[in-house]
């Protein structure tokens, strides 16, 4: 089981990377919307879309799937 | 030229078992072979020397060799156990340590019947038991310990 | 040498070897699992392998919650006696190890008592597993109270007053639109004596006085009841696989009725800077011990993840759910029956943290 994303459906929301606990313990600016990118967390928006830096930090909670407006992020 | 080796098997448990004190009645009996062939094997009739000679080379091998080269020449449990343990040469001591879980792998795998579960662990009985080691190559736990007793008994 | 045989029938797992002495069958059924990882943890060979739990409860995953590998897998039986849920049972010989007193099993129990329950169905509204059934049946109304009803026909207007101002909908007022032929607006007014409870409002609020009616239950008071009629009879099941003796129906029950045993003693620390409230814990939970509190005021944050031990079972779901490692679970006693086997004790009290 894997985390993955689809980034024709993402609408570079964000709420993944502000939902994702792994994020917020990693980074707190980055979780509160803020702060300079760091390729430490698990999963940031670049250029409008959701990419996956860290991803081997991922714990499989599935909060960002859960919260996903659009499946374009989940767990398979 | 297998039912020759057979044949020879039989001659050499007859001939120890005569040796330990059953009748050639009862020889025939646990061998399930008639009295009188019985008594033409222990007088030298009905086999041809080859067949003494390989079987006492068998009887030889490593337990493990012995016991499982007999099994697939009779494919009879109750005779192969029989034979291993008249013409075993040696003597086995069985420890079977506090790690056993219970799993009954051992009792499974025991060509002999010399093993049996009682509260969750295994327990070996030695009169039985030929050393082939088979019972601890199964073991998940190495928990079983099989040693040579010393000769001299 | 006899090898496993592993069948997987959509949610359940079966794993056999058949030998001439001895037939052993381990099956794990995935709905009763509740993700604990303690099977896992107590394998002696390692044949157990916990799933994604928080992918299968939260977002639906289509996978078992445990894999067991049959080339591993010695079918001792170590995991069915450990699971504290009963998600894995160990057959040897088509007999239960937990029926076979050589075999350790946990001490658990939930169970309500006939002569005190009072049929309130409390547990079975708060029971997590959807565990519990209450039936109950309740006394006849017509037995409770008792008086005279009746509307004179002749008098009635057919103004529908009476039939709007029943509390019981008792009464019923045929309509119609009235045509040269019948002009009338109703043809027919009845009372339903099932329903009737005599509260007298229909007479009070009838313009013309077609209702005659009287209450005797008043008068009757508590002396010439018959106790009999005012008993509510009924039955309690709980269904012992879906239960996970997590003791929501003792803490709940009014009367006392309901007593759970629980297999583990433990505490439960959660650490509330680390988490980061993404509530995988609370959704995993088989228990309902977590949940988010509502604030006081705006902005008014005691705790994030609030939690009551009465009703852990210290299963320890949640840890293995976190992803940030904000909850503990300690296991400081595991109630089982004793055994001889020194290894099986060893692992039993090895699930102590």
């Amino acid at each position: 089981m894997e985390l993955k994303v689809n980034q024709d459906n993402c609408l570079g929301c964000g709420v993944c990377v502000v939902a994702c606990p792994v994020n917020a313990s990693i980074s707190p600016e980055v979780a509160g919307g803020h702060g300079s990118k760091t390729t430490e967390t698990i999963m940031m928006v670049e250029n409008g879309v959701i990419k996956l830096f860290s991803r081997d930090k991922c714990t499989k909670c599935g909060t960002c799937q859960l919260f996903c407006p659009t499946d374009a992020i989940w767990l398979e | 030229m297998p039912k020759h080796i057979v044949s020879g098997l039989k001659y050499l448990t007859a001939v120890e078992l005569i040796r330990d004190g059953f009748s050639q009645k009862d020889v025939a009996k646990i061998l399930e072979m008639d009295r009188s062939t019985v008594s033409h094997y222990l007088n030298g009739r009905n086999l041809s020397w080859n067949s003494i000679e390989v079987a006492e080379i068998i009887t030889n091998f490593c337990s493990k060799d012995f016991l499982t080269l007999t099994y697939a020449l009779l494919n009879d449990a109750e005779k192969t156990r029989i034979i291993i343990k008249t013409c075993s040469k040696k003597t086995y001591q069985a420890k079977v340590e506090d790690s056993c879980i219970g799993c009954g792998l051992c009792a499974d795998t025991c060509l002999m019947n010399a093993i049996i579960l009682d509260d969750l662990k295994a327990e070996i009985d030695t009169e039985w038991c030929c050393g082939c080691l088979m019972c601890g190559d199964v073991c998940p736990t190495n928990s079983i310990k099989i040693s040579e007793e010393e000769n001299g008994s | 040498m006899v090898a496993n045989v592993k069948e997987v029938n959509a949610k359940e797992i079966n794993v056999k070897r058949t030998s001439p002495e001895e037939k052993r069958e381990l099956t794990f059924k995935d709905e009763i699992c509740v993700g604990c990882g303690i099977c896992e943890k107590i394998c002696p060979v390692q044949a157990i392998e916990l799933g994604p739990i928080c992918a299968i409860v939260r977002n639906g995953a289509e996978e078992s919650k445990i894999s067991i590998d049959e080339d591993k897998c010695v079918l001792c039986g170590m995991c069915s006696s450990a699971c504290p849920v009963d998600a894995l049972e160990f057959d040897i010989d088509e007999k239960n190890i937990k029926e076979i007193e050589e075999y350790p099993k946990l001490i658990k129990n939930a169970e309500i008592s006939d002569e005190e329950c009072i049929y309130c169905k409390a547990c079975e509204t708060a029971c997590p597993r959807d565990a519990i059934t209450i039936a109950r049946v309740l006394p006849e109304r017509t037995k409770l109270v008792t008086g005279e009803i009746e509307i004179d026909k002749d008098t009635c207007i057919s103004c529908g007053v009476c039939e709007e101002m029943c509390p019981a909908d008792a009464i019923t007022m045929e309509h119609h639109e009235p045509t040269s032929a019948e002009p009338t607006v109703s043809s027919d007014i009845n009372v339903d004596k099932e329903k009737c409870v005599y509260c007298l409002i229909c007479k009070k609020s009838c313009p013309v006085d077609a209702i005659k009616a009287v209450c005797r239950s008043c008068s009757y008071g508590e002396y010439d009841l018959n106790p009999e009629d005012t008993e509510i009879k009924g039955s309690s099941f709980i269904d012992e696989e879906a239960c996970v003796d997590c003791g929501w129906c003792q803490e709940i029950c009014p009367v006392d009725a309901a007593k759970v045993e629980k297999a583990f003693e433990g505490e439960l620390i959660i650490d509330q800077e680390t988490c980061q409230t993404c509530g995988a814990c609370i959704d995993v939970c088989p228990c309902n011990v977590l949940s988010f509190p509502s604030p006081n005021a705006s902005g008014d944050i005691d705790e994030k993840v609030k939690s009551d031990e009465k009703y852990c079972i210290y299963c320890g779901a949640c840890e293995n759910a976190c992803p940030v490692e904000a909850i503990e679970v300690k296991r400081t006693d595991i109630r089982h029956t004793p055994t001889k086997s020194k290894s099986w004790d060893k692992k039993l009290e090895s699930l102590k943290t």
